[in-house]
């Protein structure tokens, strides 16, 4: 039961927060995001599986940081200025997602949403709950369940 | 069905929790009292059932009213002594005692139950009881009739509406004053109710197990915040904030374990079900067990409170079906047919510990070796010699299940090998003991909580790790030119000599997949930090980079994209913020594919096998000049020194150690013997020992080594005055000095007194010499011929048996090595001093390591003396003290080897 799913049968509008990975613009409905830091001090854990970039230290915390490249299968990250992670929460565990850039927050109306094609610029159609087209972007509607359950 | 009040539920359930808890034990407690009604124990668990009765009524939970309700009047005429508790009637009411729990833990589908077959049971006790009351107890002690009367009188009314009128909502305000009045009666007479044996209540707090949680939370970030004020402290410099840093300190400390014992639950609420565990499991298998416990009080956290749980019930009931016998089976022995159970916690060294001991049968190794054997674990050849230690051990090995058939008690498929798992994964460890038809003991160690652990801090190529202090043995240095030695390659894998056994060694950053380069230990020109390491069943050292500091650690939880790493126990957050890694010993253990202890005991059993036979003494390695090794037993030995060069003094050419106020000769090895000469150096070390009553130095530049040899001797190739012989290891050769002969060669002036063959006597005394190592056997006959003894040399106890049979009356004494082929030294001399005819023939028994046990085995043989090989001046004391007791005693006999001539004549 996410508050995404109870505002879509609402009319209300949708907030969404947009970033980049790699050229795709995605988003994530805007309750999902707890933070968004810059920490990008990460410890690296042995054996972990190579989606996970590492651990952070999450005001006492130790959180776990995704790498959301490595699942869309588009390749390592790098570490740019503008890298960021945003912490997601996720049951009782927050989890970070690494990404390249923040954009901005939009607001959207549930209707302008369709699927997404399988395929998305080399992205596995997988992990897209959907499509909103604005005036200049595709805004990809990331499944954060599906991402996050990638063991 | 549905409540109007679920906050009132949730008080309900909680409540009548807490009055069920105790209940078992209580009922336990009258069945063993059996006709001697303890009233006050009725009364409690009466007073229990009764409020969980009146508040069920109250709320319309039909079932548990109409349940409490049978087991209440069962209980009501046993506190006015109507009926006689006996197992029979305490076995229904237990299982109504459970029904009961079980309607309470799913209180929303109580009123679906069905509980008619226990009221049925129990109303047939009520309404039979009739006929008990008068046979079994027809006369109640007067006193007691009169103390406990006012209670009665208030509550039987009560009883009598509730017969006629069961309309639950009617009863609750009749219940409450009867409760009301009945506390204050046991109140009124506390001496009686203090020496009842049912546990007392402890004064608690409820608290909610989030606050609790929150709690440790906040302990766990203010140790944060403790260690990054530390360290800031550290660097900057000024007094105030160090005094800050110290308070911060301290408050975070006890604050830490403030909030510790909060947290902290009697062990006894985990042993407190055992006892119908116990008893329920031997009535069914038709055994007769008892339980008892002791320190129930020793406090432990609660998550090692709740993980120990099925452990340890199953390690209970193992014992009930394995370990105790039938009763017939236990007469038979001579046993007390009922066995004995004992469930010990205590501390010890800031662990817990918890014994599970049974005087059963004990574990029948060859039974389980036979199994072990059947199923493939072991080979038959690894059976034959493994000892019964390690055989015992068997039983924790994956799907062993020692049960001949597969019942419900036991061999579910869930083996002792999942309780060893389990309690390794909170940090404990299981060791089992078993002496065949006395019975078993396991013994747990646990550790005190699991939040906030002592830790050590390493690095391993560049990146910070904590390894929990738990699995630290020890930590070791190699230094560059010592790695060649101590480190070499067995089949493939990395080895470190420690104390003379090999230690399997895992490289951290190659277990981890850090590694850069490609020749790790291969690489012999650098220092190595080492982690000895162990857990369960895994010794090993752990090779990294650098060794920082202990700290105490916060255990952080890895998320769960990172379950799969098995190397890892968690993580933790340092002092400046950053994560590191918690390492989990076993789990790097089996990531890297490390053999067990069994395997590693196999290996050395091989080792052995290889070196042949032969005797193993510790002989202490040490060069002189480089690469010239010397070896000096260290049985001989007193102590070591470390000295500066310039402490050495010349006096008249002898070098004397002013040492303690006294000054101490020193032997420089290169005066006396053929070697290379001692280069200068700052420091060198001193091996101090015991020659003729005076105390000699011995000078070693440098230590190597302390090992445990079993190779043989050769006596030959570099014999000369003070150089015992050789032997070979690792390839090199290392002469045996012989600490006798060259203070000798140095001083002989120090020897002037010793006793010479007594040419006085009648005749010369005849030595029979059993040793089957030809240098030992050469080295003691020389020195035993040039004191003016005969010997008669033998190769083992059966030569020197026949020996003896043959010329017995012509030996004097006998001399025997311990260890030999054919016949030991302990069965030589048990035969001699069985044999009417050499009873009296004094024997000293040889050893290289004189182990206690040894001792007490030469003891029972019947042994005279007991010597170290190499120790001539002891053996020659002894060897005159046994042949000549009337002689007056010689000048070096050592008082703590005089025996009481009693014994010899």
């Amino acid at each position: 039961m996410s508050s995404a799913t109870l505002k879509k049968s609402a009319p209300a509008d949708l907030q969404l927060a947009t970033f980049y990975v790699g050229d795709l613009l995605l988003s994530l409905p805007i309750d999902f995001v707890q933070e968004i830091n810059r920490n990008l001090d990460l410890t690296e854990v042995p054996h972990a599986p190579p989606h996970v970039r590492g651990v952070i230290n999450l005001r006492g915390d130790v959180a776990t940081v995704i790498d959301l490249r490595r699942i869309l299968g588009l390749g390592a990250a790098e570490v740019t200025p503008q890298s960021r992670n945003l912490i997601v929460r996720c049951g009782d565990e927050s989890i970070g997602l690494w990404v390249d850039r923040i954009a901005d927050i939009i607001s959207i109306t549930p209707d302008g949403i369709t699927p997404s094609p399988a395929n998305i610029s080399g992205a596995d159609g997988r992990y897209f709950k959907g499509v909103y087209r604005t005036d200049s972007e595709i805004v990809v509607i990331l499944d954060v369940d599906e991402v996050l359950s990638v063991e | 069905m549905s409540f109007d009040d679920p906050a009132l539920l949730a008080e309900f359930v909680t409540e009548s929790r807490e009055h069920l808890a105790d209940i078992e034990g209580q009922l336990l407690e009258i069945e063993s009292n059996g006709a001697d009604i303890d009233v006050d124990l009725v009364n409690q668990v009466f007073r229990a059932i009764h409020s969980i009765k009146g508040a069920a009524g109250f709320m319309g939970l039909i079932r548990i009213n109409e349940l409490a309700h049978a087991l209440e009047n069962v209980l009501g005429k046993m506190r006015t002594k109507e009926l006689a508790p006996n197992s029979r009637i305490v076995d229904v009411m237990l299982k109504a005692a459970d029904a009961l729990s079980g309607l309470i833990n799913d209180i929303e589908a109580s009123n679906d139950s069905d509980v008619t077959h226990h009221v049925e049971l129990l109303n047939e006790i009520y309404e039979s009881s009739d006929v008990a009351v008068h046979e079994d107890e027809p006369v109640a002690p007067v006193v007691e009739q009169v103390e406990i009367a006012p209670v009665e009188e208030t509550v039987e009314p009560v009883q009598m509406r509730e017969e006629i009128a069961p309309e639950p909502v009617d009863e609750e305000p009749v219940v409450k004053k009867p409760a009301a009045s009945k506390k204050a009666a046991a109140a009124d007479h506390p001496a009686t109710s203090r020496n009842a044996s049912t546990p007392q209540v402890e004064s608690s707090i409820r608290v909610q197990v989030g606050v609790l949680d929150r709690l440790m939370n906040l302990a766990g970030e203010l140790v944060l915040g403790r260690n990054q004020l530390l360290q800031t402290v550290n660097n900057a410099d000024g007094n105030s904030m160090q005094a800050v840093a110290a308070r911060l300190d301290q408050v975070t400390s006890e604050l830490q374990e403030a909030i510790m014992q909060t947290r902290m639950q009697p062990i006894g609420n985990v042993f407190n079900k055992f006892p119908r565990v116990v008893r329920d499991l031997s009535a069914k298998l038709g055994k007769q067990c008892n339980v008892v416990m002791e320190g129930g009080e020793v406090e432990v956290d609660k998550t090692i409170i709740e993980a120990i749980g099925d452990p340890l019930t199953h390690m209970v009931r193992n014992s009930v079906d394995h370990g105790v016998e039938m009763p017939d089976t236990r007469a038979k022995n001579k046993k007390d047919p009922t066995g004995t159970i004992t469930l010990r916690a205590y501390h010890q060294a800031g662990k817990v510990r918890i014994d599970i001991c049974d005087d059963g049968g004990g574990i029948d190794t060859r039974r389980l070796k036979d199994k072990a054997v059947e199923r493939g674990i072991i080979t038959k050849d690894r059976a034959s010699q493994m000892s019964d230690r390690d055989a015992v051990w068997l039983i924790f090995h994956p799907g062993f299940s020692t049960a001949e058939k597969i019942s419900d008690v036991s061999g579910r498929g869930v083996g002792m090998d999942v309780v060893r798992t389990n309690i390794e994964k909170i940090g404990g460890s299981v060791d089992i003991e078993s002496v065949l038809g006395k019975g078993t003991t396991v013994q747990i160690t646990l550790p005190l909580t699991l939040a906030i652990i002592p830790s050590m801090l390493i690095r391993t190529c560049g990146r910070r790790f904590a390894i929990p202090q738990v699995n630290i043995v020890e930590l070791v240095r190699v230094r560059s030119s010592e790695a060649a030695q101590r480190i070499s390659k067995v089949k493939g894998a990395h080895v470190l000599r420690l104390r003379g056994t090999l230690l399997p060694l895992v490289e951290l950053d190659r277990a981890l997949n850090f590694a850069d380069s490609e020749e790790g230990l291969d690489r012999k020109d650098r220092p190595r930090q080492i982690v000895v390491v162990e857990s369960g069943q895994f010794r090993y050292g752990l090779v990294v980079d650098e060794i920082d500091d202990s700290e105490e650690i916060v255990v952080k939880p890895l998320g769960r994209h990172l379950k799969s790493c098995v190397c890892l126990a968690g993580a933790t957050i340092l002092g400046d913020g950053h994560v590191a890694p918690i390492l989990d010993v076993s789990g790097i253990a089996a990531k890297t594919e490390l053999r067990t202890h069994e395997q590693e005991d196999l290996e050395d059993v091989n080792l052995a096998e290889v070196a042949g036979a032969a005797e193993r003494q510790s002989l202490l390695l040490f060069t002189n000049a480089p690469q010239e090794m010397f070896a000096v037993p260290m049985s001989l030995i007193s102590r070591i020194e470390r000295i500066r060069i310039d402490q050495i003094d010349t006096v008249g050419g002898q070098e004397l150690l002013q040492y303690r106020g006294t000054s101490l000769p020193l032997l420089s090895i290169d005066r006396y013997i053929k070697a290379q000469a001692r280069p200068d150096m700052a420091n060198v070390h001193v091996v101090v020992f015991q020659i003729h009553g005076r105390e000699v130095g011995l000078i070693a530049a440098d230590l190597n080594d302390i090992r445990e040899v079993a190779a043989e001797i050769d006596g030959t190739t570099f014999r000369e005055p003070g150089v015992a012989g050789s032997i070979v290891l690792d390839d090199k050769t290392i002469r045996m000095i012989d600490l006798y002969e060259l203070a000798f060669t140095a001083h002989p002036k120090w020897f002037e007194d010793k006793p010479t063959a007594p040419v006085d006597e009648e005749r010369v005394y005849n030595i029979l010499l059993v040793e089957d190592s030809s240098f030992f056997r050469k080295q003691a006959r020389e020195y035993l011929v040039s004191e003016g003894f005969t010997v008669v040399e033998c190769e083992d106890g059966q030569h020197g048996w026949e020996t003896l049979n043959h010329e017995g009356h012509g030996i004097d004494l006998v001399i025997t090595d311990i260890e030999m082929p054919r016949m030991n030294g302990f069965e030589l001399t048990t035969r001699i001093k069985t044999d009417p005819e050499l009873s009296k023939l004094p024997v000293i028994a040889l050893t290289s390591l004189a182990s206690d046990e040894d001792q007490h085995r030469g003891a029972e043989a019947g042994v005279d003396d007991y010597q170290i090989k190499m120790d001539r001046e002891k053996v020659l004391s002894a060897v005159w003290r046994l042949v000549a007791p009337k002689q007056k005693v010689r000048k070096s006999v050592s008082a703590k080897n005089a025996k009481p001539e009693g014994i010899l004549s």
